[in-house]
């Protein structure tokens, strides 16, 4: 008998899909189950946002700003408004410096909560995901605390903070810390370690560290391929340079540096420095000040442009800013770390089945409101 | 060989793992439940009065309410706001017409003849209430409740009914107060 010869098939995965994270259509061409050739198809959830910024004052940018990465609302807003102030030259308070670094934080762990809960989903483990949810949730609620809303909080504003943090406040993230360090100690037991998880995510989808900074790859995608590239300690903004934490980086521990356990294994030693960082600050933290103190009345930056980077839960998040000193700018340009993540999904997951390439998208943790715009 | 047995081994010593833990949770299903049954049960709202200066910080994210007797109209909130989603509309009263005062003692000089919001455009930003110097335009409820209690369930069957309409001058009454008293005729003001 001869070879026998198979038609290639192109199959669409969403744009309506549990396992694409949002609305993104990927046409898969396959060889049998062999996948050959992956193709993003973007743009369902494109809102103009680049081209809304020039039509609305620097203060109304915030709220859309939130809505890019909604699951890293904090984040963003933490980029634009460093951007903006390194435009306006604004000294924040130290008391605003520490709640962004708090805020920051509680946000980069409720974001990787989400992420580590929908990858478990997107490989069959549907417990996980119930749980790192019921956590989220906490973190949830101290935001509706601090700013009344869940997600979307336009609480960084430029110059400051909306508002001080509630009493109280404080005392409830301690004691969600010392909830939560346990908690990441059960994840690994029920989804990290369990070997039905290792065999769908170890040595798949491969992303050496060569492809990954030739593709701009940031964040714990790249970290997970063993390159330490970390903004936060190694382009120092804001007060990180004060606190004391490690940058965990992918070594291969199940399969080869760089597989899709490695993206994973980053994500959750990250939530362990992120209380880290969070318990450093609210230890130093000042008590007392106000935190409206150097808010402009308007805000009219100067003529130029600014190019400011900060690191989100998925990577380098980059704002270039152009102003030609009117209360509206004339240019906003987004650099999306998850944009870039999903550009090299086509070549990592090349010659895998069709269900590991939902695997290598789930580990790549693609927020597609960030990548669309 | 062993590799196949450990990998046997390995599999069910993970998944056992797992399973207990799950186990213990089901055990202590009343300490460990989080869920409610959310029309019969509510979460309660947080306590958030707080504010440096003045308490009536606007933190909370619910429905926007006007309380339009102390609206002058500067429409500070109308610039705010990124969606435009609050519309307003004010006439001119003449000089000597007096319309009344807020409750901060503003004389009000314009009257408000349209303010809508349309709460299906908003975005919940909270910016609008921020710059009123009234205080007059918050979110329902939380630090507010004093002025009115929270709705945070105003789903409806027509897109249209998500319009919030908070001008309550009917036309006679502004053109009542906007036309020029004609000599010799009572004039009647308020």
């Amino acid at each position: 008998m001869g070879v026998r010869q198979t038609e290639e098939m192109v199959l669409n995965i969403g744009p309506q899909h549990p396992s694409t994270h949002g609305v993104l259509r990927l046409k898969v061409k396959t060889d049998g189950e062999i996948v050959t050739a992956v193709t993003p198809v973007i743009g369902y959830l494109h809102r103009c946002f680049e081209k809304h910024c020039e039509n609305i004052t620097y203060e109304q940018i915030i709220p859309y700003v939130d809505r890019c990465d909604y699951i890293a609302s904090m984040n963003n807003d933490f980029g634009y408004v460093l951007a903006m102030e390194a435009m306006l030259e604004i000294e924040v308070p130290e008391k605003v410096q520490y709640i962004r670094i708090i805020m920051a934080e509680m946000n980069r762990i409720a974001s990787h909560l989400l992420a580590l809960g929908t990858f478990g989903l997107d490989v069959g483990a549907f417990t996980p995901f119930l749980y790192m949810f019921r956590d989220r949730e906490r973190i949830l609620d101290l935001f509706e605390l601090t700013c009344g809303a869940r997600l979307l909080y336009n609480y960084m504003w430029i110059g400051g903070l909306s508002h001080d943090i509630p009493p109280g406040f404080v005392e409830k993230t301690y004691e969600f810390l010392d909830y939560f360090l346990p908690q990441l100690d059960e994840y690994n037991n029920l989804l990290t370690f369990n070997k039905i998880f290792i065999e769908r995510t170890a040595d798949v989808g491969i992303l050496t560290p060569d492809l990954a900074i030739n593709y701009g790859v940031t964040g714990p995608n790249l970290r997970g391929s063993g390159v330490k590239w970390d903004l936060r300690k190694d382009e120092s903004y804001s007060i990180y340079d004060r606190f004391d934490f490690a940058i965990p980086v992918g070594t291969g521990i199940k399969g080869s540096v760089g597989d899709s356990w490695d993206r994973y294994w980053v994500r959750a030693e990250e939530m362990r420095e992120s209380v880290k960082i969070i318990r450093q600050a609210l230890d130093q933290m000042p008590r007392d000040g106000d935190v409206r103190e150097a808010v402009p009345r308007r805000i009219r930056p100067p003529k130029g442009a600014i190019y400011s980077r900060s690191e989100t839960p998925r990577g380098e998040l980059g704002f270039y800013i152009i102003s030609d000193g009117k209360p509206k700018p004339t240019r906003v340009k987004m650099r999306s770390p998850a944009f870039t993540a999903l550009s090299v999904l086509s070549e990592i997951s090349q010659g895998w089945m069709i269900s590991d390439v939902l695997a290598i998208l789930g580990s790549l943790d693609i927020v597609l409101g960030e990548i669309d715009r | 060989m062993i590799h196949y047995f450990k990998n046997i081994f390995e599999t069910v010593t993970t998944l056992l793992q797992g399973l207990g833990i799950t186990f213990v949770h089901l055990l202590r299903i009343r300490k460990n439940n989080v869920t409610l049954q959310y029309p019969e049960e509510r979460w309660p709202q947080p306590q958030r009065n707080i504010g440096f200066e003045h308490n009536s910080y606007n933190v909370i994210r619910s429905r926007l309410e006007v309380d339009i007797e102390d609206c002058t109209g500067c429409m500070q909130c109308v610039r705010a706001c990124p969606v435009d989603c609050i519309k307003i509309d004010t006439v001119k009263v003449p000089k000597d017409t007096d319309i009344g005062t807020t409750s901060n003692d503003t004389k009000k000089r314009l009257l408000v003849t349209r303010f809508d919001i349309d709460m299906s455009e908003c975005c919940f930003c909270n910016l609008c209430t921020y710059p009123c110097p009234e205080d007059c335009i918050y979110m329902t409820g939380g630090p507010n409740s004093k002025k009115h209690p929270i709705d945070y369930e105003y789903s409806t069957y027509d897109r249209s009914d998500l319009i919030f309409r908070f001008a309550n001058v009917t036309e006679e009454q502004i053109e009542r107060i906007t036309k020029p008293a004609q000599p010799g005729e009572q004039t009647n003001n308020g």
